[in-house]
């Protein structure tokens, strides 16, 4: 079973998140943070498999979670999830950080599961 | 179920990889060249020229073929010259990938009709606008994608109103909103009622009730529809050639603060009827130029 670390600001977002890849039998989510500080330490804590994360976020944001986790731990699976995920410039700019996908909000169920599947 | 860039289309399809993207987008930035680069390498500018359009692009908000015009350093037939030639040497990312050998013609032609279909959806129908106010067509496309975001996202059956100027919001317990900065600045502001706010926050947290949640994650629903709306309007107007960023979302206190619209804007009023008798509403606030 793939663990999975969930990281939004939004409480609405991580529980719909949650609810999502909960659902499937391969999938486990191990915690949730807030920020892209929350991000650092619940992986070095936590270990997971794959990291789901917000791109705007206070304290950290997301992008600059990515770029310090890259470093940290470069074989980390990381899928940025955004609103923005349809803005070509942004999308690319999170694969060149070391993003493995971006996850674009509304969330389709079976998009999300396929996605984390692939990884 | 959102609007999306090719390049996400295709990996989501599996019919690229990342590295392969990746390359293609490479391989775009450097065809794909600036207007600043496009002129100096036709010999219309040297470098001297691009650090004064630059300069006085610091103290107006013009873009830089219209202020290089502007300064006297070409004309406005060179820099029309300049635009079609960057629009016909243009690489688009299907083609980068074609090029690249990550994708056949047929390919990229299949892909392409399928990635038209899946953004049917999102084809913007006609809003009334009143007139003189500048970009229009966004407007309409933000009205319009907050209606299809109700329908698809919010699950809402709803019929609108046309749209009003005013200079005061309604009153309503809840009132998100979000700023667009960038090619095109306006606020997005959505005030809904309570019993409104409960259908939003089912559909957001996917349950069938909501009575026991507490009122920070239903205000966090409307915030995180909000934002979903907007996200999609930022990538809409990308395809419409607009750069836009946008702020988080924020609650704005309905009851006591301030309702309105500020100076120097055009407030633009979009009426929502639920089927119930329900009625809320989507207002843009536009800079006056």
């Amino acid at each position: 079973m793939k663990r999975v670390l969930i990281v939004d600001d939004s409480i609405a977002v991580a529980r719909q998140l949650e609810k999502i890849v909960n659902s499937d039998e391969g999938f486990e989510v191990v915690g949730q943070g807030r920020n892209g500080a929350e991000a650092i330490k619940l992986c070095q804590q936590e270990k997971p498999d794959i990291l789901c994360m917000d791109v705007n976020m206070p304290v950290m944001d997301g992008l600059t979670a990515l770029r310090n986790l890259m470093k940290l731990t470069p074989d980390l699976n990381v899928v940025m999830v955004t609103s923005l995920g349809g803005v070509g410039d942004k999308f690319t700019e999170a694969l060149k950080l070391g993003a493995k996908d971006v996850l674009s909000k509304p969330f389709e169920k079976d998009s999300v599961l396929s996605m984390l599947r692939r990884l | 179920m959102a609007v999306k860039f090719f390049g996400q289309f295709l990996i989501g399809k599996s019919a690229v990889t990342r590295s392969e993207l990746l390359r293609a987008i490479d391989l775009q930035e450097k065809t794909n060249l600036k207007f600043g680069e496009l002129v100096v390498e036709m010999g219309l500018m040297n470098a001297v020229d691009i650090a004064r359009v630059h300069a006085a692009q610091r103290t107006e908000d013009l873009q830089f073929g219209e202020m290089a015009v502007k300064l006297g350093i070409i004309s406005e037939s060179q820099a029309q010259q300049v635009l079609t030639r960057q629009k016909n040497s243009h690489l688009y990312i299907g083609e980068a990938l074609v090029q690249i050998g990550a994708l056949t013609k047929r390919e990229l032609d299949t892909y392409l009709k399928e990635f038209k279909e899946d953004q049917l959806a999102y084809i913007v129908e006609k809003i009334e606008i009143p007139a003189g106010l500048p970009h229009k067509p966004i407007w309409e496309m933000v009205a319009d994608l907050t209606y299809k975001m109700l329908t698809r996202v919010a699950g809402m059956s709803f019929r609108t109103g046309p749209c009003s100027v005013i200079d005061k919001l309604p009153n309503r317990p809840v009132i998100a909103e979000m700023g667009f900065s960038g090619s095109v600045s306006a606020r997005y502001v959505l005030s809904v009622s309570e019993s409104t706010r409960s259908l939003v926050a089912k559909a957001i947290l996917d349950e069938d009730s909501v009575e026991n949640e507490e009122v920070e994650v239903l205000d966090d629903s409307v915030k995180e529809f909000i934002n979903i709306v907007c996200g999609n309007i930022a990538a809409k107007a990308a395809q419409l050639g607009h750069s836009i960023d946008i702020t988080p979302p924020e609650l704005r206190n309905g009851a006591s603060g301030n309702l309105d619209v500020p100076e120097n804007h055009t407030g633009l009023m979009f009426p929502i009827y639920l089927s119930d008798g329900e009625v809320f509403e989507l207002t843009i606030f536009v800079p006056e130029n």
